[in-house]
């Protein structure tokens, strides 16, 4: 569904990604992994025109999407909760959920409630005053309103507690069931790897490491170098 | 004691029109980050159309108004749509000195075009007045306030109520998690001097039916927006109408009870003593939250 090819990218002068290959399937969770600094944000960005794809390809149900704007893309099926959630600070979760909903018109919030229930009781609270596990299923909740084919999801626990995280968690592969594929990234690679059916490892810019999720978590490579065992 | 009743009046009355002509100033500035240098020229352009209006077609100036709103909301869109937001994410000094240089286009081009003779609008109407009391209420200012006040809060309404004005919202706040959502952000950024502009012709309409106006005039309007926008809080809708009022009484006292020259400086004066005691300015916290970038 989305594939990317040899896509290399950065900012201004600096390059940041080298030759990236990477494929998401209906229904799939895949995970990228990787250390801080790896590129993990910026190929999400670019897969989602936020910056400029520099060459190879990206196409999302056979149609060429790179060298489009961010809205176009968006508007194709791609959700995007950014890296930092990027919530609209001084609105209500409501006004938030209904944004999310923006190209497709369709503002019934149950199906994300049902998802989220602690939003349902904060529907009328101002988004920026909610805690960071609240405001995390409030991105994830407003990437899912227009019911899109593909969400992308950077940095899905970052700074959240533990039991956050795993609430969080149990939700995706009900998510990517009923129909939006997850493309996403986790600083706890243990997690992320055991949830998502297929994983990328990043290092420096480069694709080190790709494969079944389920081998990459008893490849000694990666148990080393993410999982702290070894 | 009724003089001080009647300028008091008058300054209200004033203060409604500064309100409306800072209110899309104070937008277009919370929203995109640009200090519109221009936005006099809108005001006066407006008036100019509306005495182009009534001379022509013999519209009266409170229906021209409509006219000048709507030329002045598709020179705004296109304005914005196709020049300023090329920049509009370069450093403010960049902003300034574009608007600043659009203002000199408009302001030379309405010399050559209407001349820099002063002009008014007059109505059959313009020398009714209503007396309460001591004082004297003008009909064409009362009109003009009502107005004033009306359209000011029907814009706060479009922006709080609409989905065009969930859209202008949620792109001041962040406008690269707006285009996220699909929110074409350079098209909301045009509405939004589109609006700004409109509400600008409006108000200049309805200042020409009070004062004499010309070309010059237009870097008068541009810094009382300024001084009602920052005032009320960057941003801040209610607060432009707030500081509106207030710039206007002050302006309408100091005509009265002091010399001219400091009659100009009062409104700075007023700008820094309530900046010195609320740094956000007269109305608690702005109407968006947070500005982030892409
Ligand atoms: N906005 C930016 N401008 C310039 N360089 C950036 C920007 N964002 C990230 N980088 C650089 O790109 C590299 C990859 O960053 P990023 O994609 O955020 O990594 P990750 O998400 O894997 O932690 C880093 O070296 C970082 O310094
Ligand atoms: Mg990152």
């Amino acid at each position: 569904m989305l594939e990317v090819k040899q896509l290399t990218a950065g900012y201004g002068r600096t390059q940041v990604l080298w030759e990236m290959d990477l494929t998401v399937g209906k229904n799939e969770i895949v995970a990228l992994v990787g250390p801080n600094g790896a590129g993990k944000s910026t190929l999400l960005r670019a897969i989602t025109g936020m910056i400029p794809v520099r060459s190879g390809s990206v196409t999302f149900d056979g149609q060429v999407i790179q060298g489009q704007s961010i809205e176009e893309i968006v508007t194709r099926g791609i959700a995007h909760v950014p890296e930092g959630r990027r919530l609209f600070p001084g609105l209500t979760v409501r006004e938030n959920l209904q944004l999310g909903a923006w190209r497709t018109r369709d503002t019934n919030i149950d199906h994300v409630v049902e998802l989220f229930p602690r939003l349902g009781e904060r529907l009328d609270q101002v988004a920026g005053s909610m805690s960071g596990g609240e405001q995390q299923q409030c991105a994830i909740a407003r990437g899912l309103m227009s019911k899109p084919t593909l969400i992308i999801i950077d940095e899905l626990s970052l700074g959240l507690a533990p039991v956050v995280v795993d609430e969080i968690i149990q939700r995706l592969p009900g998510i990517a069931e009923s129909g939006t594929s997850i493309l996403m990234v986790d600083q706890d690679v243990d997690a992320a790897l055991t949830i998502a059916s297929t994983a990328y490892v990043l290092e420096a810019g480069h694709l080190v490491l790709s494969g079944k999720a389920a081998d990459l978590l008893a490849d000694p490579r990666v148990q080393e170098s993410y999982l702290g065992v070894g | 004691m009724d003089t001080f009743l009647q300028v008091t009046a008058y300054g209200l009355l004033q203060g409604g029109l500064l309100a409306l002509v800072a209110v899309g100033f104070s937008l277009v500035w919370g929203i995109m980050n640009i200090v519109n240098l221009s936005h006099g020229a809108f005001v006066i352009l407006g008036a100019y159309i509306a005495w182009e209006m009534q001379s022509w077609f013999g519209l009266d100036p409170f229906l021209g108004m409509f006219v000048s709103a709507a030329v002045l909301f598709c020179i705004g869109y296109v304005i914005q749509r196709y020049l300023i937001n090329l920049i509009v994410n370069g450093p403010v000094f960049i902003t300034l000195l574009l608007t600043f240089g659009i203002n000199m286009i408009f302001i030379q081009s309405m010399n050559l075009i209407f001349t820099a003779d002063f002009r008014s609008i007059q109505t059959s109407y313009g020398s009714n007045s209503l007396k309460i009391g001591a004082i004297h209420i003008p009909v064409v200012r009362l009109l003009a306030f009502l107005l004033a006040i009306l359209i000011s809060f029907a814009l706060v309404a479009f922006v709080k109520r609409t989905r065009t004005g969930l859209s202008i919202m949620a792109t001041g706040m962040d406008r690269g998690a707006a285009r996220l959502m699909g929110i074409r952000a350079r098209h909301v950024y045009a509405i939004t001097f589109a609006i700004s502009a409109a509400l600008a012709g409006m108000a200049g309409t309805m200042i020409a039916t009070i004062e004499t106006f010309d070309p010059a005039k237009a870097g008068k309007f541009t810094l009382m927006a300024f001084v009602v926008a920052v005032l009320g809080g960057l941003g801040n809708l209610y607060g432009a109408l707030v500081g509106g009022l207030l710039i206007g009484l002050v302006e309408s006292w100091a005509g009265q009870y002091l010399s001219g020259t400091w009659v100009n400086g009062i409104a700075f004066l007023v700008l820094i003593i309530v900046l010195i005691f609320r740094p956000n300015g007269l109305v608690g916290k702005a109407f968006y939250a947070a500005r982030v970038e892409l």
